[in-house]
């Protein structure tokens, strides 16, 4: 990130977060599905994810919420947290790997919602990593002095991609994780270089690296119109071996850079966000990570893997609990083409 | 559980029905060995013993299986 004004320092305010519909666990997957015990035993083990939330009817596949619908939500919430009206945000960036339409890029119906206008708005088409891309993009504007306070979102809405009425014993391994794996919800934040909020945390860094050269797409998501609608092609799907392989490799890479760029020491980090994909991946990684006195902030045991919105769940989280001073390390790696990614977070003084 | 099923269907079952090219003798490979192994085709592979077996199957039983071969054990004892 260029630093054109080293005095504009960029603070976190607030986070909202959205979440449809009543938490999904195993049990009603596997009764919806027609899936037995070893298939629960199989996500509980392999998986671990407890509850996912679902934007669509699990009983009759009508879908409900729309990213929009959530997004909107999401950021009413941070900017009644943050104590910021509509017309304080000068610059509006959202992310997302599954926006509503094409256009409208959905980024500019949830400002009008939001009654929010006049002002740039940007959309990332990002995966796992696009939260962490709206702090790069944002944090980069303020500090170029020309946007004071920006709203960041992030969310995803897998319901087109989610059939109610698949046979899941009949599908490869690679489209059945899909099931478990995610869920949808979004969430914003309210970043500010405003003076005056010296008790809310800074964001000292953030770095996002394509990390793609010479790599497979480990997800696959296909959009498709009239001339093409009837290709073969599944919609979705993922390569789980090469993320199970690559995720945890890319996340101590972003762990490291972050560390290295601040000069901070592993003992020196309180709270870790690591990445989300699942219960069991997120303990592997946090155990190659070691950061050994870091309280990890956790949400995708309860959330589903709800891509884009993720990092904003762990931030609601951390703002709820940040102690003063210390440090949080934030982590996000995108699978599609590859990009890791982080952030850095302190709270200064001490109460 | 059940006394039809030999190491040789056994085997046969794995080839087959998952795609993991092996015959009765490298039953004992450690699934480290084993190319593309991972916990779908335990998966799969429990369901599918369990229709030959008619027995169910408790899938934290076989958790500590370090081979296929570990697995014939635990299904046919």
């Amino acid at each position: 990130m260029v630093d054109l004004h080293p005095d504009r320092t960029v603070r976190v305010l607030s986070a909202g977060t959205a979440l449809p519909g009543p938490p999904v666990d195993t049990e009603a997957l596997a009764e919806r599905f027609g899936m037995d015990r070893l298939w629960r035993q199989w996500v509980d083990t392999f998986i671990g994810t407890r509850t996912r939330h679902l934007a669509v009817d699990l009983a009759t596949g009508e879908p409900r919420e729309s990213l929009a619908d959530l997004a909107t939500t999401a950021a009413g919430a941070a900017l009644v947290r943050a104590g910021v009206s509509a017309q304080d945000i000068d610059v509006v960036v959202l992310g997302s790997a599954t926006p509503d339409t094409l256009m409208p890029a959905t980024v500019n119906v949830v400002a009008d919602r939001l009654r929010i206008d006049g002002i740039p708005t940007f959309q990332l088409q990002s995966g796992c990593s696009g939260a962490v891309q709206t702090f790069d993009v944002a944090t980069a504007l303020l500090a170029t002095g020309r946007h004071r306070t920006a709203l960041v979102i992030g969310g995803d809405v897998i319901a087109k991609h989610y059939d109610v009425h698949a046979d899941l014993r009949s599908l490869p391994p690679e489209l059945l994780v899909n099931y478990v794996l995610f869920g949808d919800g979004a969430g914003a934040a309210v970043l500010t270089a405003e003076p005056g909020h010296d008790d809310a945390p800074i964001v000292r860094t953030v770095l996002t690296r394509l990390a793609g050269l010479d790599r497979e797409p480990g997800q696959v998501l296909r959009w498709y119109g009239t001339a093409d609608r009837d290709r073969a092609d599944t919609p979705a799907n993922e390569d789980y071996k090469a993320i199970e392989e690559l995720v945890p490799e890319l996340a101590a890479e972003v762990t490291d850079e972050l560390l290295d760029d601040l000069g901070w020491e592993r003992d020196e980090i309180t709270y870790l966000l690591p990445p989300q994909l699942s219960v069991t991946m997120t303990e592997k990684i946090v155990k190659r990570l070691d950061l050994p006195l870091a309280e990890e902030i956790t949400v995708v045991g309860e959330t589903g893997n709800n891509g884009n919105a993720l990092l904003f769940f762990q931030l609601e989280r951390l703002l709820d609990t940040m102690s003063a001073p210390s440090r949080a390390v934030a982590v996000a790696i995108e699978s599609s083409k590859w990009i890791r990614s982080g952030l850095a977070l302190e709270r200064d003084g001490g109460n | 559980m059940s006394a039809t099923l030999d190491r040789a269907d056994f085997a046969g079952l794995v080839r087959d029905e998952l795609g993991i090219d092996i015959d009765e003798t490298e039953l004992d490979r450690p699934f480290d060995a084993l190319e593309g192994w991972d916990s779908v085709h335990l998966l799969t592979l429990l369901s599918l013993l369990e229709k030959e077996t008619g027995a169910p199957l408790s899938l934290p039983d076989f958790l500590d299986a370090q081979s296929l071969a570990s697995i014939y054990e635990l299904v046919t004892r």
